[in-house]
């Protein structure tokens, strides 16, 4: 006479067997395995400032492929620290970025060649020595100090 | 308050540069209308370097910061020059410095220039004030309103060109904040033009332009 304890047993031992049947005709598992493939490609990163040095944080970004000047391929946003990456499809040609903020901006250029890899043409007066910026105003000053100084003698000559 | 090439749509751009070239020529109509026209160049043309270097001095105001634009003070100096001088200023400071655009001058001339005209008739009509603390709150709001003219016209061109596929409420926000931004600087220049127009008026009142 079976004890009590292999009576109850017996079901439990049935129920553990139709389990491992079913997880063995389940096949392998899935969806907790993780891969990752990682490839070199090629990327443009933007760093957007204003012309007193301060990052264009979180200004709105444009990108337009070479064969459709038009229409926008990506928008996106800067950071906090100007800076905004993406990486150009296949299209080999000239790729404009425009970063504005508030109406202010600038177009960037970036030649994307099948082959050659990349060619960055900015289009900002961006990088001016303080010194190079003096003697630029002078310049200008200097133009309208003569022209001042022309007019008024040629005004003084004919009054006299 | 300069905008640089490829922010607006072209019709926007066509348009400022039709407007621009019509406020210049009724500009250019009046001064040869005065009995001598050249009397005004050589003071035109020192404003014009005024002007052309102000855009440089940088006041910060946090987060951002600003730089002069002297409309105030050029429309009330010199009267009908001051658009002439002002697109002359702004070819300059696009073409040397990048500040806005050569395609965007005529917009850039009207959003400095309209104020500057602005003051400038504000200055004519208050002419007649006698009493010193009188002219010199008319010479303050003349040049804090041209500052505050030129903003808004700013703020609502920029808006009526903004292109479909950007983020509106994120460009209106920064607007707003750069033209909060311009609050102290319309009460500096404010002060400014007050303090030269009663500077002037003690010691060379031709100076100030009222024809």
């Amino acid at each position: 006479m079976p004890s009590p304890s292999a009576k109850a047993t017996a079901p439990k031992l049935a129920t553990t067997g139709l389990v491992a049947m079913w997880l063995l005709a389940a096949g392998p598992a899935a969806g907790h395995g993780a891969f990752v493939d990682v490839t070199e490609t090629r990327a443009v990163a933007i760093d957007a400032r204003y012309d007193t040095d301060e990052p264009m944080a979180k200004a709105q970004v444009t990108v337009f492929a070479p064969d459709d000047p038009a229409k926008p391929w990506r928008v996106g946003q800067t950071d906090t620290a100007g800076r905004f990456v993406f990486m150009p499809d296949d299209r080999a040609g000239r790729w404009a970025i425009q970063v504005r903020q508030a109406g202010h901006g600038a177009m960037g250029y970036v030649d994307v060649g099948a082959a050659a890899g990349m060619t960055l043409t900015s289009s900002a007066t961006a990088g001016l020595a303080p010194m190079q910026r003096l003697l630029m105003v002078a310049c200008v000053a200097w133009g309208c100090i003569g022209t001042a100084l022309y007019f008024r003698r040629a005004t003084r000559a004919t009054v006299a | 308050m300069h905008i640089p090439d490829g922010i607006l749509p072209l019709g926007l751009t066509l348009g400022g540069f039709a407007a621009a070239a019509g406020m210049t020529a009724i500009c250019l109509n009046r001064i040869e209308a005065q009995p001598d026209p050249r009397a005004g160049l050589p003071r035109a043309s020192l404003m014009t370097a005024v002007f052309f270097a102000a855009s440089l001095v940088h006041i910060p105001v946090p987060p951002t910061s600003v730089h002069l634009l002297l409309c105030g003070l050029m429309g009330a100096m010199l009267g009908w020059y001051a658009m002439p001088a002002i697109l002359i200023g702004l070819l300059f400071q696009a073409v040397m410095f990048g500040h806005g655009g050569l395609t965007t001058l005529g917009v850039n001339g009207v959003i400095l220039g309209l104020p500057a005209l602005a003051a400038f008739g504000l200055c004519r009509a208050l002419q007649g004030a006698t009493h010193p603390a009188a002219a010199a709150f008319a010479s303050f709001v003349a040049g804090a309103g041209a500052v505050l003219l030129a903003v808004a016209l700013f703020a609502v061109i920029l808006l009526a060109g903004l292109p479909g596929h950007l983020d509106a409420s994120a460009e209106r926000a920064a607007i707003l904040a750069l033209a909060l931004a311009h609050l102290p600087l319309a009460l500096a220049e404010g002060l400014v033009v007050a303090a030269v127009l009663g500077f002037l008026r003690r010691t060379s009142p031709e100076m100030i332009c009222v024809r």
